[in-house]
């Protein structure tokens, strides 16, 4: 009885430690979402609420329907899948055979891997430039998604070796017995294993070309053709249009889709192994 | 350890062949790369060509200039069109020498003029259309856009700052001397409350060059020299630090904002912001910063700054012909008209001013007034660098309280090194 | 056998060719331009002029660089501690039986992690450090404070921007941190509860060891982010137009700063070159949480 108090005291403890944390992680983004609700005045009103005083929708207005908003999120999310299958593929297949093989030379690949990983990216916009224009890549998407999933190849491999190395060589070995072959064992046992690596890993690769707006809006020389980060860049970086509460519509709009696909995922975060009964 | 280095080098030696082959390739690309990508401009001149201005200004005005100048043109097939890219003058960099993907021409103002002819990627204005062209064009635009005798910026329209108040808040009238000024911000300025006088953004170098140049003072001569910690430049930075603190935070974003919703009564600040002023419903009232004059004597003098079209050296080999005729449209005074009538910007063409609306605008009179104690950005290949050290000054002196003698020799070293660095 | 031996290279190979195209190419032609007089000068006739720009580059390591160093090196090293403990902590608890709502709570912290991050860094510029229109002023003056300028002193400064950027990093790492635990046998706990092991032993003797592997990378990865990190403390307080005062420097704004700002590409690939060594040191320094095997 005493320890049931106890569990539920320390449960209530947890809540309220959570709720408070929430709460503070989430005042930003409060803050962005009143004003962007608000009119233009209550930027700078003394007594800041987090329900505006006069609520409207004008700013999601102006961003949804005056700006190609739609067209850039089309975009972003062609990027994002093209770049995550790219990436994923590549990833998964070097970090499956880094995991289950020792052959010469592995660990040093993935010791130089790391150190390449070094270098400042910034740095490589002129190399990227001569890359693309030498493959008639310039303005194409594909241009792009060959960067974004080059850079984030490095971190895919790693993050998933990790994971595998965990996923007992046993239940492989069951099925090998079985006749399944590589492709089959790694999509029929290792990726369901391995799920929320290969989940952190894709929403990290997914939040990378989320993110870039740089290369986006150097490489992709129509607007049309923009990343809803590329083309919020744009529309921020001009004087003309600088709006607080539009600039907050903007940045909410921009999260709300990778929100979506946060509470999406969510469920499928639990991994194999604590549901699927591996050892007894 | 020694596999990792050997593999290292080795991934580094193939990296590098394939670096080779990159560059060595390149004068091939080069030219073949234009085969299939405009074959329009080697076509007889009845065949259509679309022109590409690359800009990073304000759409609407773009606008305003290739619906001015597209009709003109219709006969000779050639067209404008604007595009916008952010980060223009680094795009240059990449682009201003690719007749493939680059664009024709370019439209921006002229301080970083100097950067790309050094890098030579432009093509002078003479070798394309005659000198007659600019020749009704007002002469502080044309200089702005020469480097060493050389036209290479077609002027479009000019901006200096200005003195820009809420007719509901400003009492009285606008002073005449900055003295008074300061007195008035000092009476109307409760910081603790966020109600302002006066908003400027004050750790800017721009927005402190009234005051520089006012002094005597200078950012860069005409040899390309820094003048950070020239006496009169001290002067001018110690005297700008007193208003800095009564016009709150300067960045772009709070000052703006500040005076966009009444908390400011004024604000010193270019046309660009005329538009949201007017779209926050604010009663605006303009004056010139020259008819405000300094402790010595002498009025503000802001810089002013000359936005204008350069063209593209690769583009002028192949588009030569269409880009005359497009610059011929572009010099025409119904071009600074429609920009006038569009956002408020002062033409380069002195015949725009003599259509009545044009002439009538209140704003754009002011920035002609200014235009009389003006001093035109430097357009030297050295300015580029410092803006970097005037600002770091600033807001050292502003922000940080450092006083202004050794933040000017330090600025002033940080712009001797940046020059250096350039060769 | 051959075929025994060629596989797993025959499956690292897209991923190889990738990473040689993206991330070698670039670093080989840097190291290419530092060979050269590219400089606005010289744009597009630059010729390899040997190793000129190295003698220069030196230069550029003064005393300022090694200051620059000493505030990453502490910036990092803080930002990963924090990271790696608040992380931690939290995705303990957001595992902790009986906590229903924790799916709730996974999915509200993970917020921050969905703004593009150029976005949330200039959202907090001005709505929350802003003296004028940020939050966190309008609350200080609202208790009848004076305004503070989150951005002015470079101890402050450095503050707010670790602020920010744990803000922005903590979603990853107890998302990380969270898959990681999922990973942990269970049997393991079972066996150690029938030994009498309470939980802060169980923690440490069972937890932690097991996801220590598993989290390794993406901890070395980040702590590569976080050495790198530029956006946060350029754009908070040295954006041209923005610059607040403060002077706090990493080694990457210090170099954006003093050679790149000059348009001398050969000039500052020599210096990205060398700065590339001095990670590399740095990542010799932190290989030994990586020992995987």
């Amino acid at each position: 009885m005493k320890r049931k108090t106890k569990k539920r005291l320390g449960c209530a403890a947890l809540n309220i430690v959570f709720i408070l944390l929430c709460f503070v992680t989430l005042i930003p983004i409060l803050y962005a979402v009143s004003v962007s609700f608000s009119g233009a005045g209550a930027a700078l009103s003394g007594n800041f609420s987090f329900i505006p005083a006069d609520p409207t929708l004008e700013n999601y207005r102006a961003i949804l329907f005056d700006e190609p908003f739609m067209l850039w999120l089309k975009n972003s999310l062609l990027l994002s899948a093209g770049t995550v299958a790219v990436a994923m593929l590549c990833g998964v297949t070097a970090a499956y055979a880094c995991s289950r093989w020792r052959f010469r030379g592995r660990r040093a690949v993935l010791r130089v891997l790391l150190v390449l990983n070094a270098f400042p990216q910034v740095l490589s916009l002129f190399a990227y430039y001569r890359i693309l224009r030498l493959g008639g890549l310039l303005n194409s998407h594909a241009g792009l998604i060959l960067i974004y999933a080059g850079s984030m190849c490095v971190f895919a491999i790693w993050n998933m070796k990790g994971y595998f190395d965990t996923i007992p060589i046993e239940i492989e070995e069951a099925s090998r017995m079985d006749g399944a072959n590589d492709a089959q064992l790694i999509w029929k046992i290792v990726l369901p294993l391995a799920k929320p690596a290969i989940i952190v890993t894709c929403v990290m690769v997914l939040i990378t070309v989320w993110n870039e707006y740089l290369f986006a809006t150097t490489f992709l020389l129509e607007s049309d053709y923009y990343s809803l980060a590329g083309g919020l860049y744009q529309l921020q970086s001009n004087d003309y249009t600088r709006s607080w509460p539009l600039f907050t519509a903007a940045s909410i709009l921009a999260s709300l889709p990778l929100l979506l696909i946060f509470f999406r995922i969510q469920k499928y975060m639990v991994s194999g192994l604590t549901a699927g009964g591996v050892k007894g | 350890m020694k596999k990792i280095i050997a593999v290292l080098l080795s991934v580094l030696l193939l990296a590098s062949l394939l670096a080779a082959c990159g560059t060595s390739d390149e004068p091939a690309g080069g030219s073949s790369a234009p085969e299939s990508a405009a074959p329009a401009s080697e076509e007889p001149a009845a065949a259509p060509t679309e022109l590409t201005v690359w800009h990073d200004g304000d759409e609407t005005l773009m606008q305003a200039i290739a619906d001015t100048v597209n009709p003109m043109l219709a006969d000779s097939g050639v067209s404008v069109t604007f595009e916008k890219r952010t980060g223009l003058s680094d795009q240059l960099k990449l682009y201003g020498g690719d007749a493939a993907n680059g664009p024709d021409m370019y439209l921006w103002a002229h301080d970083s003029l100097g950067t790309f002819v050094a890098m030579d990627i432009l093509e002078p204005l003479g070798n394309l259309v005659d000198e007659s062209v600019w020749a009704d064009y007002l002469p502080l635009t044309v200089d702005a856009g020469q480097i060493g005798g050389t036209q290479y910026l077609l002027p479009v329209y000019f901006e200096t700052l200005l003195f820009l108040y809420n007719r509901d808040m400003w009492q009285g009238e606008v002073p005449a001397t900055t003295e008074e000024l300061y007195e008035y911000m000092v009476a109307n300025t409760d910081t603790a409350a966020g109600t302002y006088a006066v908003v400027n953004q004050h750790s800017t170098s721009y927005n402190v060059s009234p005051f520089i140049y006012g002094f005597g003072g200078y950012i860069l001569d005409a040899e390309g020299n820094p003048g950070l910690n020239d006496p009169k430049t001290i002067e001018a930075v110690e005297y700008n630090k007193k208003f800095a603190d009564l016009e709150a935070d300067g960045d772009y974003n709070t000052v703006t904002t500040l005076f966009n919703e009444g908390k400011a009564a004024a604000i010193i600040g270019g046309p660009w912001l005329v538009p949201g002023i007017r779209a926050a419903g604010i009663d605006l009232g303009v004056a010139s910063l020259s008819d405000m004059t300094l402790p010595n004597g002498s009025p503000l003098a802001p810089f002013s700054g000359v936005q204008g079209i350069g063209v593209m050296k690769a583009a002028a080999e192949t588009n030569g012909g269409a880009i005359a005729l497009a610059l011929e449209a572009l010099a025409s005074p119904e071009v600074g008209i429609a920009l006038a009538k569009a956002g408020g910007c002062a033409p380069a063409n002195s015949l725009s001013y003599e259509d009545a609306d044009v002439a009538a605008d209140e704003i754009i009179a002011a920035i002609e007034r200014t235009a009389e104690t003006a001093k035109p950005m430097p357009n030297a290949a050295e300015m580029n660098v410092m803006w970097g050290p005037v600002d770091s000054m600033l807001a050292a002196v502003n922000k940080s309280g450092q006083d202004a003698a050794s933040a000017a020799e330090e600025a002033q070293a940080a712009a001797l090194q940046a020059i250096a660095d350039m060769q | 056998m051959l075929r025994r031996r060629a596989k797993p290279w025959l499956y690292c190979a897209p991923a190889l060719m990738l990473i040689l195209i993206i991330i070698v190419f670039p670093i080989a032609y840097t190291g290419y331009i530092s060979l050269t007089n590219m400089n606005l000068y010289h744009w597009q006739d630059y010729e390899v002029i040997g190793l000129g720009n190295y003698a220069r580059a030196l230069f550029k390591f003064d005393s300022g660089f090694l200051s620059a160093l000493g505030t990453t090196l502490l910036w990092t090293v803080l930002n990963m501690a924090i990271q790696l403990a608040a992380g931690f902590l939290i995705a303990l608890g957001l595992n902790a039986p009986g906590l229903r709502l924790s799916r709730l709570y996974k999915t509200l912290l993970m917020v921050p992690w969905a703004m593009p991050a150029y976005i949330s860094i200039l959202l907090w510029r001005v709505g929350m450090f802003n003296t004028e229109l940020g939050l966190l002023n309008k609350w200080i003056s609202a208790l009848g404070f004076e305004k503070v300028d989150f951005l002015a002193g470079n101890g402050i400064a450095f503050v707010s921007c670790m602020v920010l950027n744990l803000w922005m990093a903590l979603p990853f790492m107890i998302s990380t941190i969270d898959g990681a635990l999922q990973s942990v046998d269970r049997s393991l706990y079972e066996s150690a509860r029938l030994d009498g092991a309470g939980f802060w032993t169980q923690t440490w003797k069972i937890t932690i060891p097991s996801i220590r592997p598993v989290i390794a990378p993406s901890a070395v990865m980040t702590t590569f982010i976080t050495f790198k990190q530029f956006d946060i403390i350029y754009l908070l307080t040295q954006q041209r137009g923005y610059m607040t005062g403060a002077t706090l420097n990493t080694v990457i704004t210090y170099v954006h700063q003093n050679a790149f700002a000059s348009n001398n590409y050969g000039l500052s690939s020599a210096v990205s070159m060398l700065l590339f060594v001095i990670i590399i040191a740095f990542s010799f320094a932190t290989n030994r949480s990586l020992r995987e095997d």
